[in-house]
């Protein structure tokens, strides 16, 4: 799923600067399961606030409200009613959902209060780890499952390059070379046939807005 | 941590008013055919077990909290928020030929227990009940 990281406060705060009644909207999708934008980041966010306004400025007020999910209509319709009475939102949703509020609501000034990282998976509970960029054109059924895109820091598609040493990346020893994690998963399936071919370079299609359209 | 306020009837009914047309005409058209079950994946991979029958899911919560008109008990929410959220997945692919609208009734529900305080939080280690699921898995490749 996606995974996001709430925004340093001060950030947070600087974007609503100026700003009185402000509406922090949370969401039940992605951002609720990494624990980085559900409803229970929305309360503490908007007690953070609140203690924050008492202190610097008593005329602004923050509240939240927590929608199922922020990248779908059907979900967003129910904040039409009450969005205009805040002055401006904070979205803790992806960058599509907060994108999508925007669009939705284009008189209203909206910000992000979290940062979108990545599209990965849960290793335990709050700990989260990239493992797709969504390039569009996956290539893991030839690399033995481990994705060069997202795993090399070149992102090269034959690799390793001159850099890998003894099993780590160049740029940090700690790093594992993914063109060697690559190689070895493949020799243990006997599929090493798989990467003597060169591959073209991608025709990197995120260059321009995705759109998919499913056969249903 | 969730909240153990008192619940607060008057907060429910005012969502429950809002959307009383669409509860009232899901609850009276529902013929019960079984047919949004054969289109929620949920179902079919949880060995068609009741509980998972999307009809069943929004009977079973907001239907409930409609007939009380608001008045349920906490306890009673606990339960729905079993079904509210770990039955259902929101994936909105549930389809009824008689057009009632689901995943929005569902989210409905969700609402009305968000209100309350009640939601289901992923910070929780979760009990893994897909043991019986792994088990037919293992049956049908035998």
């Amino acid at each position: 799923m996606i995974k996001i990281k709430e925004k340093k406060f001060d950030e947070i705060v600087d974007s609503i600067e100026g700003f009185k009644k402000i509406l922090v909207i949370g969401c039940g999708g992605c951002a609720s399961v990494c624990l980085g934008g559900g409803q229970k980041e929305v309360e503490r966010l908007c007690v953070n606030l609140n203690q924050f306004f008492q202190s610097e400025a008593p005329s602004r007020s923050a509240r939240g409200y927590t929608i199922e999910r922020q990248c779908n209509i059907a979900f967003i319709e129910e904040t039409r009613s009450f969005i205009n009475l805040f002055d401006a939102v904070l979205s803790m949703a992806c960058g599509a959902g907060s994108q999508y509020l925007a669009e939705i609501y284009p008189d209203t000034p909206i910000f992000p209060a979290v940062n979108t990282v990545a599209i990965g998976i849960d290793r335990e509970i709050g700990v989260y780890e990239e493992k797709c960029r969504a390039c569009g054109d996956c290539v893991v059924g030839y690399t033995g499952g481990v994705c060069p895109v997202t795993r090399c820091a070149k992102g090269i598609f034959n690799g390793p390059c001159g850099g890998t040493n003894n099993g780590s990346c160049e740029i940090d020893k700690n790093i594992p070379c993914a063109w060697v994690d690559i190689f070895n998963r493949l020799k243990v399936q006997d599929r090493l046939g798989n990467i003597m071919k060169i591959r073209p370079t991608m025709e990197w299609q995120n260059q321009t807005q995705r759109t998919v359209v499913q056969n249903r | 941590m969730e909240s153990k306020a008192e619940i607060c009837v008057e907060q429910i009914n005012a969502i429950v008013n809002e959307k009383k047309q669409e509860i009232a005409m899901a609850l009276k058209v529902c013929a019960h055919c079984t047919l949004c079950a054969d289109s929620c994946f949920l179902y079919r991979s949880r060995e068609q077990i009741p509980e998972y029958m999307p009809s069943h899911k929004f009977i079973t919560s907001l239907g409930v909290i409609y007939k009380k008109k608001g008045k349920v008990t906490r306890e009673e929410l606990l339960l729905m928020k079993e079904t509210l959220w770990k039955r259902c997945v929101l994936c909105t692919r549930c389809h009824c030929p008689l057009g009632i609208n689901i995943p929005n009734l569902l989210a409905i529900g969700r609402r009305i227990l968000r209100s309350q305080g009640i939601y289901h939080l992923y910070s929780e280690p979760e009990k893994m009940n897909g043991l019986y699921r792994e088990e037919s898995i293992l049956e049908e490749i035998k």
